[in-house]
């Protein structure tokens, strides 16, 4: 029985504990088992992935980056993927859906690039508050705007991916709760309308977690 | 003599093949010369791997539990034991089915309908990348085992060849001898027409020989007899010769 409409969100289990938290886990289940060289299907499916991942992360980051500099971003694509995905599913808790983990995962990152950038390279990231070719009548504003940009990246960044997962989640949990009370006929236009949801809320979960890896990408490469 | 040429760099190539084999494939060789007398390998085998996923029934449940309970509850055993169970927790409002039934639900269809039309197609495009990556992880054993047997045939092709060369020595030979027996029959009859020659010398020197004895004879019978021939004996004849002439010419004249 739901209190209200966001204890689907709610981390307490039936003990009070917020025992919840361990769904954070469940994406270990879907890594794939290196004790054979060759992979089975899945196993290649995933390494075709991180694959492509990196070369597109390595592509982004540019002659900056150093060996396995793509490595953290994969992994927290990973992450974030697999929280989205298996959050969708039922009986599920969406641990990426609290601000507690999103800003938790995108906090830490955008500190240690700010304090690495400013405190190593304090004339380089200077440089980088003015953007190539504004008008010099311009340029205190811009100043202004690219500060208030770089400091609240990581609240977009957490905010961002916590919003999508909660509202999709919500319209799931309002369409579902009208099923107990809709007659045969109609369950069916339910489901169809559901089984659209899940459709855009799994290239939602996709998405998001590419978005959030890619931006933690491009920021560290500002940085180097 | 070529052939043991062909064979030198073979054996030095078979190196390489015994050192980039996985182990599986050399699991016979390695086990019969470099395991250890202490491992046990009756209580613990050797994992292998599985080529195919477990057979499951409706997709995620796995056959084995169905076999475990034939023998007690027949084949429709497993069936009846869940849809009893579903029924029993549904009436009971022990499951209650609320908005993540309906979520599931949706799940499930769009899951059944992703394996059954994308299903096939996946399979084989991940298929095709894991051979990809096994060949090219086997590719140096591979072109090593591709290598040696090229050399293997053109090895063979090496050793029809020398037999040509035999045949070739034997038409040789053949034309040799005959050769030699050419020269050793024109010999002979060289020899056959010398010894022809002076025998036929000998033979007209014989008969020039008979022919001046026999002429010097005729003559001197000849002059003998002219020396003995008198005058009277002359006239005599000659007077014969005159009556025979005219006796002989009256008779023909009678016969005219």
């Amino acid at each position: 029985m739901m209190a209200n409409l966001f204890s689907i969100f709610d981390p307490s289990s039936m003990l009070t504990l917020p025992l919840n938290w361990l769904a954070v886990f469940v994406g270990l289940f879907a890594l794939p088992w290196g004790f054979w060289i060759s992979t089975n299907r899945a196993a290649k499916f995933f390494t075709l992935v991180s694959d492509q991942l990196h070369s597109e992360f390595k592509t982004l980051v540019g002659v900056g980056g150093a060996q396995g500099h793509t490595l953290i971003f994969i992994s927290l694509f990973l992450f974030i993927l697999f929280n989205n995905f298996f959050g969708l599913a039922p009986y599920v808790f969406t641990a990426s859906s609290h601000l507690a983990m999103t800003l938790a995962l995108a906090f830490p990152l955008w500190l240690a690039f700010i304090l690495y950038g400013w405190l190593s390279h304090t004339t380089h990231m200077l440089a980088h508050l003015v953007p190539l070719g504004t008008p010099p009548v311009l340029m205190p504003f811009m100043v202004l705007i690219e500060t208030v940009s770089n400091v609240i990246r990581p609240g977009t960044l957490a905010v961002r991916l916590a919003a999508n997962m909660i509202a999709g989640h919500l319209l799931l949990v309002l369409l579902g709760n009208q099923g107990p009370s809709l007659s045969s006929s109609l369950l069916s236009i339910l489901l169809v309308t559901q089984i659209l949801l899940l459709t855009l809320e799994s290239a939602v979960a996709i998405i998001q977690s590419y978005v959030f890896a890619v931006l933690a990408t491009l920021y560290s490469s500002e940085v180097v | 003599m070529l052939s043991r040429i062909a064979l030198k760099p073979v054996r030095s190539a078979i190196q390489p093949i015994r050192m980039t084999q996985t182990s599986a494939t050399s699991n016979a060789a390695s086990a019969a010369t470099t395991e250890s007398p202490e491992r046990d390998l009756v209580n613990f085998p050797r994992p292998v791997r599985q080529e195919y996923p477990g057979k499951v029934r409706m997709g995620f449940i796995p056959d084995e539990w169905f076999q475990f309970f034939y023998s007690k509850t027949g084949v429709t055993g497993p069936y009846t034991f869940g849809l009893g169970l579903a029924t029993y927790l549904c009436s009971k409002e022990i499951y209650i089915m609320e908005h993540e039934f309906y979520t599931g639900l949706s799940i499930a269809i769009m899951g059944i309908y992703a394996v059954k039309k994308l299903g096939p197609a996946t399979a084989k495009f991940l298929d095709a990348e894991v051979a990809k990556s096994d060949a090219e992880m086997n590719a140096g054993r591979d072109m090593a085992i591709a290598e040696a047997k090229a050399r293997i045939a053109a090895e063979k092709i090496e050793q029809d060849r020398a037999l040509g060369m035999k045949m070739l020595f034997d038409a040789k030979r053949e034309n040799v001898a005959l050769q030699l027996e050419a020269a050793y029959r024109e010999q002979l009859v060289k020899v056959f027409s010398e010894t022809k020659k002076r025998l036929d010398y000998q033979v007209e020197v014989q008969n020039v020989q008979r022919n001046l004895e026999q002429r010097h004879v005729v003559d001197w019978v000849l002059r003998s007899v002219r020396a003995a021939v008198t005058p009277e004996q002359e006239k005599a004849t000659l007077s014969q010769c005159i009556a025979n002439i005219k006796s002989l010419a009256q008779q023909n004249t009678v016969r005219i």
